[in-house]
């Protein structure tokens, strides 16, 4: 069983967590960009164009940096998630809950908790059901790491609070103990 | 062991075949929300086909050379998209077609042999569906042989 990655989304539908375990060198490929790039010249004298903050920008001259790519699979991962969990929830009733899916190349595990906490994890397709696996995680790391830390906000916006060394050490030894 | 319900989508996302075989096993919906639901999960599948998050493997193109001793040059599989959706009332089973048309089937959590089922909802498709020559492609599927052959075989099964 191989572990790829593990997200926590909040409430407010925002990634507060984002973790991989795969090395660079396994990562997808980008698809080539088949937008041609803008003629020579036209940009200079665009008003809208130097208007543009730093950060676009940049993010124009490297179209898919490793870090954009990321904050994209989190959007489309809560996208997914989000649109499964309603669609299950109306076919099953209000009491079903959506557990997992599976593709060819891997395998979503998804638990949501009473406060709406979402917890995701991507795993090869022989894994077994990781619910448990991620209620163990709500549990262990979650609630005693960063619910107990007082130095922790209650709402965790662009991640703060999460990202501490415990929470991060005690996530990373429970995942590679899995394996 | 129940088959709840089977649902054809066509390759553009639109609900052509929507079937309820088990009473009580789903919630029953509007055919206002069928399309909507349809219309998502043909998003969703394509959205999930993207988020493969490992570099699809070339096979090795030594290892297989032609006649002529010149190596065939394979192409790897696309990645798939959502093929099994788990919750805890059900089970979704998606097959999709090389043409792109998605079947899906809903059981209860137990069902086995589930790609037998499709194998022969796909074959009674193609019987019934595709070698009637009143049936226009893409359009909602409206054949009685279909229904009456794909009723007895389900039926079948949730008597078993």
């Amino acid at each position: 069983m191989v572990i790829y990655s593990f997200y926590i989304f909040d409430r407010h539908t925002e990634c507060i967590y984002s973790k991989s375990w795969i090395p660079p060198s396994e990562m997808p490929q980008p698809p080539p960009s088949t937008a041609p790039p803008p003629p020579p010249g036209t940009s200079h004298n665009d008003p809208k164009t130097t208007a543009l903050p730093d950060r676009t920008r940049s993010s124009q001259k490297h179209p898919r940096s490793a870090q954009t790519k990321a904050s994209d699979d989190a959007k489309l991962i809560f996208g997914t998630v989000f649109s499964l969990r309603n669609m299950v929830r109306k076919l099953g009733g209000d009491d079903d809950a959506f557990i997992s899916y599976r593709t060819a190349q891997y395998k979503l595990h998804y638990y949501e908790t009473a406060s709406c906490l979402r917890y995701v994890m991507l795993t090869d397709t022989t894994a077994p059901s990781m619910r448990n696996v991620l209620h163990q995680i709500y549990i262990n790391l979650w609630v005693e790491y960063v619910v107990k830390n007082p130095l922790s906000p209650v709402e965790h916006k662009g991640g703060v609070g999460v990202r501490n060394e415990l929470f991060e050490l005690g996530l990373d030894q429970f995942v590679r103990g899995l394996n | 062991m129940t088959v709840f319900a089977l649902i054809i989508i066509n390759k553009a996302g639109g609900l052509i075949y929507n079937r309820t075989f088990h009473e009580g096993g789903l919630n029953k919906l509007s055919t206002n929300d069928y399309l909507v639901l349809a219309g998502t999960f043909h998003g969703v599948h394509a959205i999930t086909t993207r988020l493969n998050p490992v570099k699809i493997e070339r096979p090795s193109t030594a290892a297989s050379s032609g006649p002529g001793g010149a190596p065939i040059l394979t192409r790897p599989d696309p990645p798939s998209g959502l093929e099994v959706l788990e919750s805890e009332n059900f089970r979704l089973q998606c097959f999709t077609t090389l043409t792109g048309t998605k079947f899906l089937l809903f059981t209860d959590t137990t069902q086995a042999n589930i790609s037998v089922i499709m194998g022969r909802v796909y074959e009674m498709y193609s019987d019934y569906v595709m070698k009637n020559p009143f049936y226009q492609l893409e359009m909602p599927i409206r054949c009685d042989m279909f229904d009456r052959k794909l009723s007895s075989h389900i039926r079948e099964i949730n008597n078993k």
